[in-house]
Order: structure tokens, then sequence, then C-alpha cells
């Protein structure tokens, strides 16, 4: 079954495990998430009609935890940006309590910023991509919507840790999330990047600073950091991304699957042809750009490359002094669905996308950066692979910060 | 010549292992098209690629034979381009970060002495699909076979240190053999598992520069190897008499015609990090364990061969260039042959008949037990040589023993003095003037004789007995 906002709605979502921790939630996935037998065209014509094999990693161990799995919401093209995402309609809507969205540049958080929920984006390499028809392999991960900040705990210690399937995952055993599950205890110290602070226009900075705020009267210490290279986060994120986008959608040729042009003489000609009609015009300028630097300008791939390793040494050395980062989640004047240019799409992830170059875990808290009704979130970032840590400090946060002893909002 | 050629070669090798280099299919490229497939190596949305520890141990020991040092830390890259061949729009190739580096292989130079080649470095990749063109009524069409797609290739990349179509040839024979030892390759130029390019240019000789280089491809035999790089060689010693400039680009070996010609250039593209395949990390264990497996190479057998069997170099050359014959030769001799005895009788006799059968010794009924008991009757003068030819050859198709195929065919030698006599007595009745130019000095009368006798004898007689009969009749 299809509709404005389902690519496939699923019509017996019930699941055969009666007594999974996920039994009873509702969870609504993307098209690029693979569930055996649903569409999975990853929102482009360019694997049209291209119908799932097998489940994905993580869509299997929601299914034997005793999720629901509602359906398919609608998505940007092959996962870059949220133009079209439907994923927060669907939750608004009460269809589903928990919606999974990749997370490249930070889809997810801005999505959940965006319609009040929690949004969480886990630490590269904690879930399993088998399955998953990514994009940008070194940066993107499953992120999770949800109104109650639990259902995400559950759902991460549910889809995360080792799969045979996914050889790139760290063979660091899982981590244990019943910690996360426990509100930490304070004293923490969290850093605010001032490059990242000075860069906010006035409505922004006082809705952040009602946010930090409230997290001081929860019992969080909080100061200034330099991060002079703020700025080449964007930078290393654009061509990293670009060039590993352009190599992954090097497979779309219409040979074994999706659209295949007929107008073509020869197949290098049906190759040309099937692509440019398949392809929207923003995802083709972003893939143009990854050739560009994969063919034209490889040394600044390179550099991009150096210093994207350079910018994780030095986010790591900010954490021998804080637990934990914040940023704002949102820019007000960025609209992140109606982004027309590839630099509006960056403007509008500016603050999400350090932590898909680092690989680290960021949770989006929502109802505490207010200011005059706008509410442009709250980003706690952690270390890498220490998920449970930064979601414990964040139920702490959230609780106290929203002052109620439900998470819920 | 006032010139001198530079040669270099590509070698792809392909690596035997069961599986494909990522997936699980089965490494048989030659089955019925898109048999041996899956979601990984037909790159279908979601999959993500895992490599095959065997693949990769066969790929390090095929390195270890060629005297490479193993890279602590090697990974792969995707080398883009796009093909209809190349299902994920680009080939996963180790192109920043080798397997191994720095190798070798010593050959026969041109000058006959040892001269040793250099190998710059070998790296692993996978294959690609085959691409088959065909008609449908009138129209055209191209279908994409998978078997072949994500076989495991390694690449080994010489330094341009070869000066003859002769040198590249005892290279590639060389490093073939080695190879071949380890088990990790079957190594055949005409099946494609062996597929080599040459790259070649020329400098005047006595200096030490590096020209433009050509590339030549699709040499499908050594001989074909040699003749190509001998073909362009000449080609572009023509040039540069004309003053024609030499032209970076890849030529097309044709067997038929035999001649190289120019072939449209193929889109070389970058070569990026590959985010999803984890970076090999060679521990010390791992080494160590890889070290031992490998087995004695061809050029230490040799020299043990020559300094335990008391061979001659040629004799210990030829009886450890293929793993399967020099296992053969130790067996039989371990029966308790001399060992010259059985090097001369491989050589002579089981070699070629095993060329002519297209078969390796493991393939016929022949055992190192059932070759010791021919040999020793030849040693115990119970048949000839001539009749252990006859026998080796049924010994290789037939399950009777070495002394039923014997009896049968009557191959029993005749040393019966008075039966010899006999037929010696008739040929000379026979030839009265063959004899008569014997005893005025023409020597080859001798052999004229002994040949009439032999075959008047169907190849049974004892030869030294008949000669010693002969002689004595015609003094």
């Amino acid at each position: 079954m299809v509709s404005e906002i389902f690519t496939h709605k699923n019509t017996s979502p019930k699941s055969c495990a009666n007594d999974g921790l996920l039994t009873g939630r509702r969870v609504v996935i993307q098209p690029n998430m693979s569930a055996r037998g649903w569409l999975c065209d990853a929102g482009s014509p360019a694997l049209e009609g291209f119908v799932a094999l097998e489940d994905a990693t993580a869509v299997a161990r929601m299914r034997d935890a005793g999720a629901e799995l509602v359906g398919s919401s609608r998505m940007s093209e092959l996962g870059f940006g949220l133009a079209g995402d439907t994923a927060n309609r669907i939750l608004s809507g009460g269809e589903a309590d928990i919606a999974l969205v990749t997370d490249t540049m930070g889809e997810a958080r801005v999505a959940a910023a965006g319609s009040g929920v929690f949004g969480f984006k886990p630490s590269f390499g904690m879930v399993s991509r088998f399955g998953l028809v990514g994009l940008v392999p070194s940066m993107e991960c499953y992120g999770i919507l949800g109104k109650k900040l639990e259902d995400i705990i559950d759902i991460l210690s549910v889809i995360a840790g080792k799969d045979k399937d996914d050889p790139s995952m760290p063979d660091e055993t899982s981590p244990d999330f019943a910690a996360a599950r426990k509100p930490l205890k304070m004293p923490c110290t969290a850093g605010v990047l001032k490059e990242c602070f000075d860069l906010l226009r006035d409505r922004e900075r006082k809705a952040f600073g009602t946010g930090l705020a409230r997290l001081e009267e929860a019992g969080l210490t909080i100061r200034e950091v330099n991060f002079s290279e703020f700025d080449l986060f964007r930078t290393v994120h654009h061509i990293v991304a670009s060039v590993e986008a352009s190599s992954s959608a090097g497979k779309y040729d219409g040979v074994r699957y999706g659209h295949r042009s007929f107008s073509g003489k020869n197949w290098n000609e049906m190759y040309l042809n099937s692509r440019g009609e398949s392809f929207g015009s923003q995802i083709k300028t972003f893939l143009f750009q990854g050739a560009y630097f994969q063919f034209e300008n490889y040394p600044a791939f390179e550099n991009a490359c150096r210093t994207r390793r350079r910018l994780v040494r030095n986010v790591a050395d900010l954490f021998e002094r804080v637990d934990l980062l914040l940023f704002p989640t949102r820019r007000l004047e960025h609209d992140p669905e109606g982004a027309a240019t590839i630099n509006h799409i960056y403007d509008a992830f500016l603050l999400t996308l350090p932590a898909n170059v680092t690989g680290q875990p960021s949770l989006h808290i929502p109802s505490l950066a207010l200011h005059s009704g706008a509410d442009i979130g709250v980003q706690l970032v952690g270390l890498r692979l220490d998920d449970p840590r930064l979601l414990s400090i964040g139920m702490k946060l959230s609780s106290t910060a929203q002052g109620g002893t439900s998470h819920e909002i | 010549m006032k010139y001198e050629a530079v040669i270099g070669l590509e070698i792809h090798v392909q690596i035997n292992s069961a599986t494909k280099l990522f997936c699980d299919c089965p490494n048989r490229p030659g089955d019925e098209p898109n048999r041996n497939t899956c979601p990984i190596c037909l790159w279908l949305p979601g999959a993500l690629p895992h490599l095959s520890q065997e693949a990769l141990e066969k790929a390090a020991l095929a390195c270890l034979a060629l005297n490479c040092t193993i890279q602590p830390e090697s990974a792969f890259d995707q080398k883009v381009y796009y093909y209809p061949d190349l299902p994920k729009g680009f080939q996963l190739s180790q192109h920043h970060k080798p397997l191994a580096k720095n190798g070798w292989v010593d050959i026969v130079g041109d000058d006959g002495r040892i001269k040793r080649l250099r190998i710059h470095h070998i790296h692993m990749e996978e294959d690609v699909a085959k691409l088959v063109h065909e008609m449908e009524g009138k129209t055209p069409i191209s279908l994409v076979d998978f078997n072949r797609a994500g076989a495991p290739l390694i690449e080994i990349v010489s330094e341009a240190d070869m000066r003859s179509p002769h040198e590249a040839m005892e290279y590639v024979k060389t490093l073939r053999s080695q190879l071949r030892h380890t088990g990790s390759a079957e190594c055949s130029l005409e099946h494609g598992t062996l597929r080599v390019d040459a790259n070649i240019s020329l400098r005047p000789r006595g200096t030490d520069e590096f020209n433009t280089k050509v590339e030549v491809k699709n040499m499908n035999s050594i001989r074909n190897v040699g003749d190509a790089i001998a073909y362009e060689i000449i080609r572009q010693t023509n040039c540069l008499e004309k003053g024609e400039p030499i032209v970076l680009h890849t030529r097309l070996w044709d067997p038929e015609k035999r001649v190289t010609s120019p072939m449209r250039s193929k889109f070389s593209g970058p070569c990026v990090p590959d985010p999803s395949v984890p970076r090999i990390v060679v521990g010390k264990d791992w080494l160590k364990e890889m070290q031992s497996r490998l087995p004695e190479m061809p050029g230490q057998k040799t020299e043990r061969f020559l300094r335990e069997y008391g061979l001659t170099p040629e004799e210990a050359s030829n009886m450890s260039f293929e793993r399967d014959l020099s296992e053969f030769f130790e067996a039989v001799v371990k029966q308790g042959l001399p060992p010259p005895k059985v090097a001369g009788w491989m050589t002579t006799h089981l070699v070629p008949a095993l060329r002519d059968r297209n078969q390796t010794v493991r393939e016929t009924l022949l055992t190192p037990v059932r070759f010791a008991r021919l040999l020793s009757m030849l040693e115990k003068d119970i048949i000839n040589a001539h009749a252990g030819k006859e026998v080796l050859l049924q010994l290789l198709s037939s399950k009777e023993t070495p002394e039923e195929i014997v009896e049968k065919g009557r191959f029993r030698q005749v040393s019966d003095a008075t039966e010899l006599e006999a037929v010696i007595d008739r040929i000379i009745a026979e030839h009265p003037s063959d004899v008569e130019d014997f005893r005025k000095g023409n020597m080859k009368v001798m052999g004229f004789l002994m040949g009439l006798a032999m075959k008047a004898s169907q190849g049974k007689a004892n030869p030294k007995l008949l000669k010693e009969i002969l002689t004595k009749r015609l003094d």
C-alpha cells in the first residue's frame, strides 16, 4: 500500500515475538533500509522498482525483538538532505512511535528538531550497515527519532552490536545499554565551541542561551572551548561525502535493476541516458562535485582526508577537558527541506555534520533551547563508541531540565 | 643494434581459492553464465564486501614465493571507471597500500649468467565480469556474465629490469613455476588464469634513461609474450629511425597475424580509498604461519637435488621445475632406484608422453611405485629401453601391473645367446655386400646391422648381448 507519506505500508505489522524488548513499539523505516519484499528505491528512480531481497541486519533485529514495522516513509533522493522526507509527519500523525532516518549530515537530528522529538545519531560502527542502501559509507548511519528517549535507547540496544555481515564494524564488544537507561550522576562538564556560538544569529543565540541555562540548572558545568578549525568540518564533509557519493552511486547503471533508458545507441549512451534521466538535479550536482574531486582534483580530496583525521584528533583532545560537547541542532533561517542548492543544504546542516565527520554519537534534545516559540534544539556530542554514557547523560538532563519526572514531552 | 629495450611486466594471476574475493560464491568463472552470483558480487543495493581469508592467505603465499615483503598494513581502493562489466562502478584494488613489496626472481639472463629481476609490488584485486556480444536476430546485443565478477586476482608489477624478449619469457616461466609450487594458482596463459601485459620502451644503448613506454596486451602463451615484445622492439626501432615520436598508448597483440596494433585507450580513473573493506593488518603470528606453509621453492630444490642425488645441473633443474613432477621424482627415488636413471627416464620418456596426452602425472594411472617397478625391470635387464617405453605408455592408462604388461605384451628381453646368434647369422648371410663394406673399414655398417637385428627380434633383443655377438661374428 502506498500513500502520500508512505512508500510502503505494512498491512500486518504485528511481530510474532510477543515478549521482545520492542513488542508493541511501532517503527517506521525508510525505503533505503532493506525489508524483505518491500520497495527499496532509496527515493530515487535510479532504483526504480527495486524490492529488497532480504532484511537489513537492523530491520531483522527489530523484527526479532517484537517491533511492529508499520512501513516506509518517503525520503530525499538517496538520503542526502531532507527534501520530501515524511518520517516526522508519520510520527506527529501518531502512526508510529519511532522513526529510522539515515543520518549522513544530521538528517535525523534536524528532522527531530523540526518536530519536537528526540533525535539520535549513533557512533559510526555502532550499528551494522548491512542492507542499508547508503550513499556516504564512512559517515552515514541509522538515525533514530522518538518521542521518548527510552524508545531510542531500546531501539539502539536492539540494533547495535557486531554483525558478521558488516566487517567494517570495530571489534569492540557491544556496549551495555542497561547503563544508558539510568540517569548518570553529575557532575559533568560540557564544552561549547566559541566559533560555533559566534556564528549564531541573535534569535538563535538567545534560544541556545536559554537551553544552556536550563542545563546548568540541571547540574551541568558548561565551559567555552576554542576550536579555530570549526569551519573545516563543512569543507571536509562536502569534499569527502561528495566523493564517496560519486563512488557509491556508480553502481546505478541500469544494467541489473532500476530505470534503464532505451534511447541510446550503445552501452555508453544507455549508461549516460539512464543516469541522466534517473537522478534529480540536486543529487546530480552533488555527484558531479564528487566526480570533480575524483577525476580533476584528487589532491584536494587527499587533503580533506588528512584534515578529517586531524579534526578527529583535535576533537578527541577537547575531551581531555570536557565530558561532552554542546551544539545547537538547527539554524532558524535555513530550511533543510526546501534548500535549493547544495550550499543551502550545507548551511542547514552546519551544526550537525561535525558528528558525521568524526563518527561521534550525537543526541538532539527538544524543548530546551526555546526562544519566543522557536526551538533550535540542543545536541549533546559524546565520545565515539561510548553511546550509553551519552544517552545516560541525556536521560538525566532531559528529565531535570524539562522539569518533570516523565521523559515524555 | 644501437637501441636497448627496457621491459617491465604486469602480470595478473587468478588465485584458486574456493570462493570469490568478497563473497561466498564459488570461484568458478567457467560455470553456466550467472550461476555463481549473489547480492555482493552483483553489488545489489545494501551489499557489503567481506574479504575471503582463504584468498588473502593464498595471495600472501604467492607473495612470499616471489620473495616479497608482506606489508604490515594494506588496504583496498576503489579504481573508478564505468563499464558494464564492472557492477560497482569501481574495481576494488590495492592501489595506495599493496599487500606486498620488493620481491625478486632469478633467471638465466641473455649472457647465460644468473640475473636477478626485481618485483616492485604485488597487490590484490577483484576480477570484472565477462561481456558476451551476440546477435538477437539482426540486433547486436551485449550480455554480461557475472560469474567472474569478484574472482580474486593478484597483480605482480615488475621493475623494468628486463632487456630482451628472452628475459621476459624466462621471467614469466620462473614466476609461474614458483607460483604453481605454492598451490595458490593455476597460472595458465591459455585459460586466462595468468595474463601478461608488457611495457616496452627503447633507449640508446649505454644510457640509463626511461623513455615513453608502450603497453602490449593479449598474449596467450609464453612464446607470444616473446614474439609480441620482439615485434614491438622492431616497430619502435623503425619509428625512432624514421624520427617519429613514441606515443604512450596500449597495443593489442594479434596471435594470428603476429603483429601489434593500437587499441582504443581505456579511460583510467582515480583510486579512492574504500571505506567499507577493513584494512589488512598483518600480525607476526599470522606471517609466521604463512611462512611455514611456503613449500620448498624450485631454486632451493634444484640445489638440494644437485647435492643429495648427484644429478647434473640440467637434470636437477628439470626435476624441480614443477611441483608434481619433483614430488613424483623423489617418491620414485625413495623406492631405491638410482636418481640419475629416474631423472633421465622422466625427462626423455615420461614428460614428453604427458605432454602428448595433455595430462599431468596425477591425472594418469602411473604411480611412483609402478614407475619404480618398471625402472627396476630395466635395471635388471628383464626388458630393454625400447620395450620400457612401450610399457610406460601402457602404465599411464592401464590398471595392470608393470609385470603383467611385460608378460602379456611379451616385452621380456631376449638374452638367450643361441637365439640371438641365429638371428645375426641370418642377417649376415642376407647382406654380404654390407659385411664386405664393414670389413673394409666402414664402421657405420655396424649400426645398420644392429638395427636390422633388433627389428628381427621385434625390439626385444638385449642390445648389449646383441652387439657382443655381432662384433664377434664380423671379426
